[in-house]
């Protein structure tokens, strides 16, 4: 096989493949992006809002990335930004609602966020020339998002009984349908596998739960413990790589750029 | 919340004298070293560090910020 792959030459199945992949990546990016923005205003202090601001630029300007590696398999990626409806979003379903309190946000810095990145990091290492070239960028960004989300989830472990009951009902609703996103072994994931683009879904979610491990058993949290919901089911939406549903109105609004577009002057 | 303040210091070239450009609170030093590289972004850093203020230790002064932080004067 060769080192790289040629986006021309792949079959229907290969090309749905990686477009899949790609948009599930990009779409998860700008969920997140509109996740950490929802606490610019309402974190524990300025500096903390600071930075949910700040990872709120990188998650976009990775969607931005990301979406564009479309253009790859001659998809343009403006209407892909900003017309598609809801239920085309291929994002990972933890993400279509907005987080009720900062421990569930927490909770998705190291548990989505981690997932992202461990998607990435493997994205970054196969067949897929475009994901080798800008990819390392985005994961030398995400230590920041590491560091914090990690500092915060080892102090609300250690914190009052409610910030701890907070942290493991955020977790044990996350970490659940992540293990399934990640592990996802449906046609278009072994295609990937053939290709070369990603490993299998049981090497990714290895690698996820090394990086989380440590972390999570702070919060009381076996990673290696049989999670109910923690395999694609019966809901798996093969087309989207991600369980049935689809993000709230209000942030598929924000994530196309609605208001923003209707001002605009032609 | 119990935070820690940090003052932070940066350089935009290097061989430029390390200038203290400012200080924030967190909750450990990773957690510094991210509200200081987000907070402190309108430069394109060369070198950025930072530093717990009660380990700054005042050499003429007894009342200022970095003497308060050490149980000096207020």
């Amino acid at each position: 096989m060769s080192d790289t792959i040629n986006a021309e030459e792949l079959t229907d199945a290969g090309r749905e493949a990686l477009q899949r992949l790609i948009l599930s990546l990009a779409d998860s990016k700008r969920l997140m992006g509109i996740r950490y923005s929802d606490w610019v205003l309402g974190s524990p202090s300025i500096e903390t809002g600071v930075a949910t601001s700040s990872m709120t630029q990188d998650e976009w300007g990775h969607a931005r990335l990301l979406y564009a590696m479309l253009k790859h398999l001659n998809i343009d990626p403006v209407p892909v930004e900003h017309d598609r409806s809801a239920e085309a979003y291929a994002n990972l379903s933890v993400l279509d609602e907005p987080f009720d309190d900062w421990a569930a946000l927490v909770a998705a810095m190291v548990i989505v966020d981690g997932a992202l990145s461990a998607a990435l990091r493997e994205f970054s290492a196969g067949t897929f020339e475009p994901a080798r070239l800008r990819v390392p960028k985005m994961l030398a960004e995400e230590k920041f998002h590491v560091s914090l989300g990690v500092a915060w989830y080892r102090r609300l472990a250690a914190a009052s009984d409610e910030a701890q009951s907070l942290l493991r009902a955020a977790t044990d609703r996350q970490l659940p349908a992540t293990l399934a996103w990640l592990g996802a072994d449906d046609a278009a994931s072994r295609e990937l596998v053939e290709l070369g683009v990603m490993p299998p879904g049981a090497t990714l979610t290895t690698a996820f739960k090394d990086s989380v491990r440590d972390i999570l058993a702070d919060g009381g949290v076996d990673v290696d413990a049989d999670f109910d919901g923690a395999m694609p089911s019966s809901d798996w939406d093969s087309a989207r790589g991600r369980a049935s549903g689809q993000p709230d109105a209000d942030s598929v609004d924000r994530a196309r750029g609605s208001k923003n577009r209707a001002l605009l002057v032609e | 919340m119990i935070e820690i303040t940090y003052d932070v210091f940066a350089r935009k070239n290097r061989g430029d004298q390390l200038s203290h450009i400012g200080y924030v609170d967190a909750l450990d030093d990773e957690t510094a070293k991210v509200h200081a590289w987000t907070t402190y972004s309108e430069e394109n850093w060369f070198e950025m560090c930072v530093v717990q203020r009660s380990r700054i230790i005042p050499v003429n002064r007894d009342d200022g910020p970095f003497a308060r932080a050490q149980g000096g004067a207020a």
